[in-house]
C-alpha cells in the first residue's frame, strides 16, 4: 500500500515538473513584434501632461510611503519602508519631513538657505542656496550627496527630465490606486525599468511610482505611494527654520571623490 | 483495492488543497490585521492608510526606540539598492565603500560596513571594531554630516546612531 501511494506522489511530482516545461518550450505568438514597436507616444504624452499639471501647482502638500529593497552580498534581498511629508511652495520654498527606522531628518529650504535637520540629536547644518527646488535638488545630490524625496515630482515637465531618454513606453491599462482609478504606464530607460500610475481626469497626479533597478541582477526595486493635498492650510512659517533650543549647529561636509 | 487507494489519494489531495486553504487565508488575515481593515485592494483605501500613517510621522513612533542590536551582521552586507527617483544623475563609477555606489536614497541611510572584516584584519591600530555597537560614544567626538547622515567623527573612528546606540562604521571618507 505503501508502495502504491509512493509510486502516485512520484507520478504526480513527474506531472507537476514536466508540465510547466512544456508549455515554456511553447513560443508565445505575437510576442516577438510586440517587444519591437518600443516608445508608444500615447505613453509619451501622458507624461507630458502629468509634468505640465504638477508645474501649474503653486502650493500643495504631498505625502509618500516608500518600500525599499537592499540587495546583500550573495543576492539576498531585504525591504525597509521609509515616509516622507512634504509642504511645497513653488518655485523655492519647502519642508520635507523624511522618516525611518534608522532616522528622523528634516530639510528646510526657504528660497534662500537650505537647513538639514535632525530631531533625534538636535544637529542642524545650514547651506546658502538661492534658487529654485529643482535646482536644488541637484545641488543637493551632486554636492552633498543628500536625496530629497520624490524629487521627480519638481523636475518631470522641466528639461531636467528629458523623455527622449525612455528607450521603452507602454501603457499597461488601468488600475486602482487606494480608492482612485488610474491610468498605468510602464517606461525603461537604461537600467532603469518604471512604472507610474497617474490619476484619470483633470488632475494627472502620480498616485504611485515603481522603479526596477536592473543594474543588479537582483533588481531591486521600490515602491513609493503617493498622497496628494493640493489645498493646504500650512502657513509661510514652515518654511523658516528656526533652531530650537539646545540644537547644535554641526557642519556639513561637501562630498569627497575617491 | 483499487478503490481504498483511490480513497486514500482523494483523501491526501484533500488534506493538501484544504492545507493551502488554510494557509492562505491565514496570510491574508495577517495582512488585513495589519492594514486596519481587510477589504479588497480597491476598498482597503491604502492611500488613506499611508497617508495617516506619514501623517503621524515620527510623532506615534517616537517613544518607541529602535534597537538593531540583535540584528544579524550579514544585514550589513549590502551590494546594491532599490532606487526611488528616475531623473536624478547617477553616479555610476562603482566604487565600493562610497556612498552612492551603495547606499544612495533619502530611505536608505546604512552606511555600508561590508568590509568589516577586511578592514580589521588589515588596519590593525583602529581602535574600535567596525560593526560593534556601543552605548555612547567619547566626549571628545565631532558630530558631521556627511551624505546626508550624521556621524560621530572621534579621531580615526566614526559612528553613525542607529537608534539609542552607535555602531561603528568604516569611515564615509
Amino acid at each position: 500500500m505503501v508502495r502504491v501511494r509512493q509510486i502516485w506522489v512520484l507520478g504526480l511530482l513527474a506531472i507537476l515538473l514536466v508540465a510547466p516545461s512544456t508549455h515554456a518550450q511553447t513560443p508565445p505568438a505575437g510576442a516577438a513584434p510586440a517587444a519591437a514597436s518600443a516608445v508608444d507616444q500615447a505613453s509619451i504624452q501622458a507624461l507630458k501632461d502629468m509634468g505640465a499639471f504638477l508645474q501649474t501647482l503653486k502650493r500643495f502638500q504631498v505625502s509618500t510611503e516608500l518600500t525599499g529593497e537592499r540587495v546583500l552580498v550573495d543576492g539576498q534581498k531585504l525591504q525597509h519602508t521609509a515616509t516622507a511629508n512634504m509642504d511645497v511652495e513653488r518655485p523655492n520654498k519647502l519642508r520635507a519631513l523624511m522618516h525611518s527606522s534608522r532616522s528622523e531628518r528634516e530639510l528646510i529650504f526657504d528660497g534662500k538657505t537650505v537647513t538639514l535637520y535632525t530631531p533625534a540629536q538636535k544637529y542642524y547644518s545650514t547651506v546658502e542656496f538661492v534658487g529654485t527646488i529643482g535646482e536644488l535638488i541637484n545641488r543637493l545630490e551632486e554636492r552633498f550627496g543628500v536625496e530629497l524625496p520624490l524629487s521627480d515630482l519638481f523636475l518631470w515637465g522641466t528639461p531636467a527630465a528629458p523623455l527622449d531618454k525612455i528607450e521603452s513606453a507602454m501603457n499597461a491599462g488601468q488600475d486602482f490606486v487606494g480608492e482612485d482609478l488610474c491610468d498605468h504606464y510602464a517606461f525603461r530607460q537604461g537600467t532603469i525599468d518604471w512604472q507610474v500610475w497617474i490619476t484619470i481626469g483633470s488632475k494627472p497626479l502620480p498616485r504611485k511610482i515603481v522603479i526596477t533597478n536592473r543594474a543588479d541582477e537582483a533588481r531591486p526595486q521600490s515602491v513609493s505611494l503617493i498622497n496628494w493635498n493640493l489645498k493646504p492650510t500650512f502657513k509661510d512659517l514652515v518654511f523658516k527654520f528656526t533652531p530650537p533650543k539646545g540644537a547644535t549647529k554641526i557642519e556639513i561636509v561637501q562630498l569627497k571623490t575617491k | 483495492m483499487n478503490r481504498s487507494f483511490g480513497k486514500l489519494l482523494l483523501d491526501s489531495l484533500a488534506a493538501l488543497v484544504l492545507a493551502s486553504f488554510a494557509m492562505s487565508s491565514f496570510t491574508e488575515a495577517a495582512v488585513g490585521g495589519s492594514r486596519g481593515g481587510g477589504g479588497g485592494a480597491r476598498a482597503g483605501a491604502s492611500g488613506g492608510a499611508a497617508s495617516a500613517r506619514a501623517a503621524a510621522g515620527g510623532g506615534a513612533q517616537k517613544n518607541v526606540q529602535v534597537n538593531n542590536s540583535r540584528a544579524d551582521a550579514r544585514t550589513n552586507n549590502v551590494r546594491s539598492t532599490s532606487v526611488n527617483n528616475v531623473n536624478v544623475e547617477r553616479n555610476v563609477n562603482v566604487d565600493v565603500e562610497g556612498h552612492r555606489s551603495c547606499c544612495g536614497g533619502w530611505d536608505n541611510d546604512y552606511h555600508p560596513v561590508a568590509t568589516a572584516a577586511a578592514v580589521t584584519g588589515a588596519v590593525a591600530v583602529t581602535s574600535a571594531v567596525v560593526g560593534s555597537i556601543v552605548r555612547s560614544v567619547p566626549p571628545s567626538c565631532v558630530p558631521v554630516n556627511y551624505g546626508g547622515m550624521v556621524y560621530q567623527q572621534c579621531g580615526s573612528t566614526w559612528y553613525q546612531p542607529q537608534g539609542s546606540q552607535y555602531v561603528v562604521v568604516n569611515p564615509p571618507y
